[in-house]
């Protein structure tokens, strides 16, 4: 905002400057523009500061701290003393535990996107078509997303547990063959967790579906539909294609965020025993190991690793899957200059 | 499309933010800044009891402290156990301590005391605490010659058990062995109750199970020699992990004990046996007062007994020998004087009478010893001043490291996910990370 005002402002100025055509024309004009762009620097600071003091403080500056932390033994007293170079990060690459982790991360991501996506779609489509209780049954399918992770994993961990309230209702209903010890037994908990996940996090796929859909102009689909397009032909070649950019955005979302999962798995599972249960992420790996454990140095390591791994991430997928959309914005932006 | 640009941005922005949040942690530090000049002194005090008398009990103790010392304000904070031991670190790493806290001893006090965190009370004890309070239970809190905490409670570890369950399975003789354990499980297992409830989510109870093998095994030289080096290669080890092996292969634990947690909720292993739905839990014992708060009634369980681990057959280890941990609560090196008036107060004979009616539990000064009733806890007290060797928890003589590694691996080994050798191996791996 503050640049286009600096170029208006140099425009308004060179047009006095060529509407006034007696003395000294050029002096003033000089004298004038640079004190409007020390306002205009005064200015940038003073709304950009704020932002990038936070940005600065509680964004890279811990980063540089922990990466400094990262290479020392260190139990969290006092100053770090004892430096051991790339040890804390070799220890993490060969540790068969976080391999674990990781591999349970990119299950979480791949499974979040494979369970979640299709269903989002077809409930979306199904509530942007006129439906008698509409807008309640969006509410029901958001409400999950609302409610907090703490309730949602104790609420979870209570019905699920071996003799909780699920398999009292298999029971109950004759099914009692199908009851499991759906959170202890390491076979089937990664499930567990992908149904609640799913459950929980299907409702905002859905509501940012909906407003894709919603900016679709009803002009296409009519006029498809004038030409003979059956509904799923409509779906599949326009409404498809043109909610792309939304679908790209919630896989982004969806991948980071199953890349960084912790409170879930940290109500349901516990401090301890995610691991042996078979759901534990990269981030209950590093709380149990640095925080629990007291090794704040190779914690900080860990942290350093996750953060790493979700940059790169996010990194490619901005490269090659959100790039269309960004050229989108560059072009945009260039042809109203 | 300028939106989703932005949008996506934003997003990127957001996603490191929060993938920093966690390192954030040990970003920042202040002095705590309370002192003793002048009239009016405030404290903070860290104790883990959520529920009932527990929390009442601190509340009363305070409230009468205040009111025999005018000027000092306490300020109570019931910390959830689970969560205590990670918070107090946070806490003590940052400076901001609070000024009278838990202490577990052990190691983990050790790392307390090498960080300079805590305030040496050797010279403040009064004499008629030190003379009501046997030196032993000051040993536990000690190092090096120098007293670190006051001691409240002594919390030796055993099997509790319902007698009316027994008796409906036809037990007539607590076990002595594990073979009679073993029998024990399999009269129980045709009465339809869980005969051993186990809250293997929090790992301590599990990791408790293999202690005591290993206090079975091992000679007390082998323990005491692990302290110093954390080397645990001696045979022993592997064989207490193969004892707790095959009996864990009797399936003698509550179904789905891997999510079970200790001291929470009616679902918990305490509320099992509150509950009348399991039989026996292997426990320290503040159990009786954890149980009693999870009964329908949250009165005491009326049947509850006890018996001490059972023997085994060609141990190292000295039958009879105990597991348990001293209770005590330290002051922060920065805490006011009068932190130590009131560790003494705490100590006194009247304050742990309280105690024990609050808790249910042992407590350490002898004055207040003799007001116990409970057969269970006479059994306890009697077993312990018996035992020709007593040795704390052993997650906390290893430290907070190693400790953490023990309890993990002994979790995975119930659950059927390692053997005793990588057991061994989880635990010298712990090491690395330090």
């Amino acid at each position: 905002m503050s640049v286009r005002e600096n170029t208006s402002t140099r425009l308004e100025v060179d047009l006095a400057n060529g509407g006034d055509t007696g003395t000294t024309p050029v002096a003033p004009p000089v004298r004038r523009r640079r004190s409007s762009s020390v306002g205009a620097k005064v200015e940038i600071a003073v709304l950009v500061g704020p932002a990038l003091i936070v940005f600065l403080g509680f964004v890279i500056f811990p980063v540089v701290m922990a990466a400094y932390y990262g290479f020392f033994s260190w139990q969290g007293y006092g100053p770090p003393t004892d430096f051991v170079g790339f040890r804390n990060y070799i220890t993490i690459i060969q540790d068969p535990t976080f391999q674990e982790a990781l591999t349970h991360n990119g299950i979480i991501v791949v499974l979040s996107l494979v369970l979640q996506g299709p269903v989002a779609i077809l409930l979306a489509l199904l509530l942007n078509r006129k439906l008698r209780g509409q807008s309640l049954i969006r509410v029901l399918i958001f409400v999950p997303y609302v409610i907090s992770e703490v309730v949602v994993g104790t609420g979870w961990s209570l019905m699920l547990q071996s003799n909780g309230a699920v398999n009292g209702m298999l029971e109950k209903l004759g099914l009692g063959a199908f009851s499991q010890d759906w959170l202890s037994n390491p076979d089937i908990a990664i499930w567990t967790l992908m149904v609640i996940i799913t459950w929980k996090y299907v409702g905002f796929a859905v509501i940012l579906f909906l407003a894709g859909l919603q900016g679709i102009p009803e002009e296409l689909p009519e006029a498809a539909a004038i030409d003979g397009a059956s509904f799923w032909q409509i779906q599949r070649h326009i409404t498809l294609p043109l909610l792309a950019p939304t679908l790209r955005i919630w896989a982004f979302l969806s991948i980071i965020g199953a890349l960084q999962l912790f409170d879930l798995v940290y109500i349901i599972w516990g401090q301890y025993i995610a691991s042996t249960a078979g759901t534990s992420t990269m981030a209950t790996y590093l709380v149990a190991n640095g925080r629990n454990a007291g090794n704040y140095g190779y914690g900080n390591a860990v942290a350093v690793v996750l953060f790493l791994i979700s940059l790169v991430v996010a990194l490619i997928y901005q490269r090659f899957v959100l790039n269309r959309d960004t050229e989108g914005a560059i072009t945009d932006k260039g042809t109203k200059k | 499309m300028k939106v989703n640009h932005t949008t996506a941005k934003r997003i990127f922005a957001g996603t490191m933010v929060l993938g920093l949040s966690a390192l954030g942690l040990t970003a920042c530090s202040t002095d705590s800044g309370d002192t003793s000049a002048g009239g009016d002194v405030t404290m903070s005090l860290w104790q883990n009891s959520t529920t009932g008398p527990g929390q009442e009990f601190w509340k009363k103790t305070v409230a009468d402290f205040e009111a025999d010392n005018p000027g000092v304000t306490i300020d109570v904070q019931a910390i959830q156990n689970e969560d205590l031991d990670g918070k107090l670190q946070t806490a003590l790493n940052s400076g901001d301590a609070p000024d009278i806290f838990l202490q577990r001893g052990g190691g983990k006090m050790a790392a307390m005391v090498a960080a300079g965190q805590l305030m040496d009370i050797t010279e403040g004890i009064s004499d008629q605490v030190k003379e009501e309070i046997p030196e032993g239970s000051f040993i536990a809190n000690s190092l090096e010659d120098k007293v670190y905490a006051m001691p409240v409670a002594v919390l030796p570890g055993g099997i509790f058990y319902s007698q009316d369950l027994f008796d409906a399975a036809g037990i007539t003789e607590a076990p002595a062995t594990i073979t009679d354990l073993e029998t024990a499980v399999e009269k129980l297992k045709t009465t339809g109750v869980a005969p051993i409830a186990l809250g293997a989510k929090d790992a301590w109870p599990a990791a408790h199970w293999f202690y005591f093998f290993a206090l079975r095994e091992c000679s007390p030289d082998v323990l005491a020699e692990a302290a110093d080096t954390k080397d645990f290669s001696d045979d022993c080890w592997i064989k207490a992990g193969e004892d707790l092996e095959s009996f864990a292969a009797t399936e003698p634990y509550n179904q789905g004990f891997l999510t079970t947690a200790a001291q929470q909720g009616a679902g918990s292993s305490a509320g099992l046996v509150a509950n009348h739905q399991a039989a026996m839990e292997l426990m320290g014992a503040w159990n009786p007062g954890v149980i009693a708060s999870l009964t329908p009634d949250e009165k005491p369980l009326a049947d509850l007994s006890w018996f001490p681990f059972p023997e085994i057959d060609g141990g190292e280890g000295e039958p009879g020998s105990i597991l348990g941990g001293v209770d005590g609560y330290s002051c922060s090196v920065d805490a006011p004087a009068e932190c130590l008036d009131f560790l003494n107060y705490i100590g006194s004979a009247d304050v742990q009478k309280e105690y024990y009616a609050a808790f249910n539990a042992p407590p350490v000064n002898t004055v207040a010893q003799e007001a116990v009733t409970e057969p269970y806890l006479k059994e306890i007290i009697a077993a312990y001043n018996a035992a020709p060797y007593v040795s704390q928890w052993l997650d906390t003589v290893y430290g907070q490291n190693v400790g953490n590694a023990l309890n993990v691996g002994v979790v995975d080994l119930l659950a059927g996910k390692g053997s005793p050798e990588q057991l061994i191996q989880a635990v010298n791996d712990a090491a690395k990370k330090a």
